[in-house]
């Protein structure tokens, strides 16, 4: 259904990302993990076609069999919101603080359905309710700062699927909420993605998240994709060096609720920061941190599928392969 | 009680309101309600919460950042409102705390040796040569050129470093870390948390970690605090009390914390 194929974006000669392909099937969940820096909002905004001005995009970003790239505005109107649609990181800035809940949401339904009247007040209760906000009919007349952080980011939800989209793409969209406010909008948006058979273009810098939310994943480093695929299959079995780095530097939570050997226990460090950008190495982007890299990373992997579903970058892969 | 039995920090029955508050006659409106707890000297203790629940006033009220308005806060045996002139410097160089986002506590117009000479000047009214910083920057993993560096020529996860540095450079006794990763990427956190455990062993440093992440605690602190709407909800030992949570809201936050956390054994 989405679908990227050499997707290269540049911002004043430096390249901000170079995809050489990546995949998400229809109904899917796929997770697009970086730190930051890495391209991941970049990629998604090339997909929304929202990348700024100076930016130079080449390749394809196909959906449903057409290359969004290729549309002019008018033609990308009509996907963008309505058959796509889009949830950021931070609900308070993207929702309009003079303007009432209502209205955030029936601004959705009135550019991109015919419904008109009451048939919209009708639709935005519905939406609230699918979203799970009590009393939707009170809320309606609510501003957005009566709203707690939750309440906030479930609004966006509501109006980022009124136009019934394929694909909705969620920015980091738990990173500014608390962790029990994080669980509860993660199943909402599984359980949305089930009902509705709409893909999840799931942003996070945290695979902990991820693993909870998708099915798949795709990894990003210094705009390059460096391994992707069926989500257990990478925590269990990383190949390239950084996803199995980013793995075991996370803290995690102690199996079977072992908290008593989990104590005093260090965690595994990756050496450097990541990059600014135009700073990466050429060849493999992660040579100049990774404890394995030898002459040969200064050339660009090729890609090495260990299996159909999961495919990685990598000279020196973790397990097996050649090293 | 024996000198050795009596713990770094105790605090009772402490009450604490920010200026206008309103305290209704049922006791609602309190940021801090009704605090009571211990900190053993060479303890490590995490202070877990969510947004509002009150752990960052409480750690800075326990420093003498701020003033509470009922109940006692000692340090070392001593009422903290009975540390006055050269006693509150004392008391300052022996709390000191490293902030969440080092870009915002460091001052952008100051270059790191000036950022590192400060506190030492201000507390202990002296001021350091070169090798007492050089060897200060290179206890947090900095080489020596940091020194003449401005803020905004370092990596955040660099700043966080200079920012422990500082902390560290008057010899305190006690460190308060609030939230000190999680303005960085994920592939520095490990490096900063994994520093902080080195100190704190090295320098036999109590220290007292604020942070949203129950699985950093659970790695680094003995003793756990659970905060909520400004109250204690629960505290012990961080094994005893995830084990076995015995309030509902302790379950609740574990089992979130789980739900999105990945499996280490």
């Amino acid at each position: 259904m989405l679908n990227l194929r050499n997707l290269r974006v540049t911002i004043d000669d430096y390249e901000i990302i170079n995809i050489d392909e990546l995949t998400l099937q229809a109904g899917s969940r796929l997770g697009l993990v970086g730190e930051s820096g890495s391209g991941k909002t970049m990629t998604a905004k090339a997909i929304a076609g929202l990348l700024p001005n100076e930016a130079k995009v080449s390749g394809e970003v196909n959906f449903d069999g057409q290359n969004l790239l290729t549309l002019g505005d008018r033609e990308l109107a009509k996907v963008r919101g309505k058959r796509i649609g889009f949830v950021f990181q931070d609900p308070a800035r993207s929702l309009n603080p003079m303007m009432r809940i209502s209205k955030q949401v029936s601004e959705a339904i009135r550019i991109h359905t015919d419904l008109k009247g009451k048939a919209v007040t009708a639709k935005v209760t519905d939406l609230l309710r699918q979203v799970q906000l009590p009393e939707p009919e009170t809320l309606l007349r609510r501003y957005p700062h009566q709203l707690s952080g939750g309440q906030q980011q479930r609004v966006m939800i509501a109006a980022a699927i009124a136009a019934d989209p394929d694909l909705l793409i969620a920015d980091e969209p738990t990173t500014a909420l608390d962790v029990t406010v994080q669980e509860e909008i993660l199943r909402l948006l599984i359980s949305l993605s089930e009902q509705r058979k709409m893909s999840l273009l799931f942003v996070s810098h945290d695979l902990g998240v991820v693993r909870f939310v998708c099915n798949q994943v795709a990894v990003i480093y210094g705009g390059n994709i460096v391994e992707a695929g069926d989500i257990d299959s990478i925590i269990n079995r990383p190949q390239h060096r950084y996803t199995a780095a980013l793995l075991a530097a996370n803290p995690g939570m102690p199996k079977d609720d072992n908290f008593s050997a989990f104590i005093g226990r260090r965690l595994q460090t990756i050496t450097g920061s990541v990059p600014a950008v135009g700073r990466f190495p050429s060849g493999c982007r992660f040579r100049n941190r990774c404890q394995h890299a030898s002459d040969k990373c200064a050339t660009t992997p090729s890609v090495t599928a260990s299996s159909p579903e999961h495919r990685y970058l990598c000279w020196h892969p973790a397990q097996g392969g050649q090293s | 009680m024996t000198l050795s039995s009596t713990p770094l920090v105790s605090v009772e029955q402490m009450y604490f309101h920010y200026p206008r508050a309103k305290i209704s006659p049922g006791g609602s409106g309190w940021t801090l309600h009704d605090i009571s707890l211990s900190i053993d000297l060479k303890s490590t203790v995490g202070i877990v919460g969510e947004s509002g629940s009150g752990k960052s006033t409480l750690i800075r009220v326990m420093c003498g950042l701020l003033r509470h308005q009922q109940g006692t806060v000692r340090f070392n045996g001593k009422d903290i409102s009975e540390y006055q002139g050269d006693g509150a410097n004392e008391l300052r160089r022996q709390n000191q705390i490293v902030f969440q986002n080092p870009r915002r506590s460091l001052d952008p117009r100051m270059t790191i040796r000036r950022s590192l000479t400060e506190p030492i000047r201000a507390l202990q009214d002296r001021t350091p040569d070169d090798d007492e910083l050089i060897t200060s920057i290179k206890r947090v993993g900095l080489g020596p050129e940091v020194l003449s560096r401005f803020p905004h020529q370092l990596s955040g996860g660099q700043l966080q470093r200079v920012g422990i540095a500082r902390s560290l450079s008057v010899n305190p006794t006690i460190l308060y870390a609030d939230e000190p990763v999680s303005a960085l990427d994920v592939s520095v956190q490990a490096q900063v948390l994994n520093l902080l455990m080195d100190l704190r062993d090295q320098m036999g440093l109590t220290l007292v970690m604020v942070s949203h992440d129950l699985g950093v605690v659970s790695r680094m602190c003995e003793h756990i605090i659970v905060m909520r709407h400004g109250r204690i909800v629960e505290a012990g030992r961080t094994s005893d009390v995830l084990s076995r949570p015995s309030s509902e809201y302790t379950a609740t936050l574990l089992k979130a914390a789980r739900a999105a956390s990945l499996e280490r054994s």
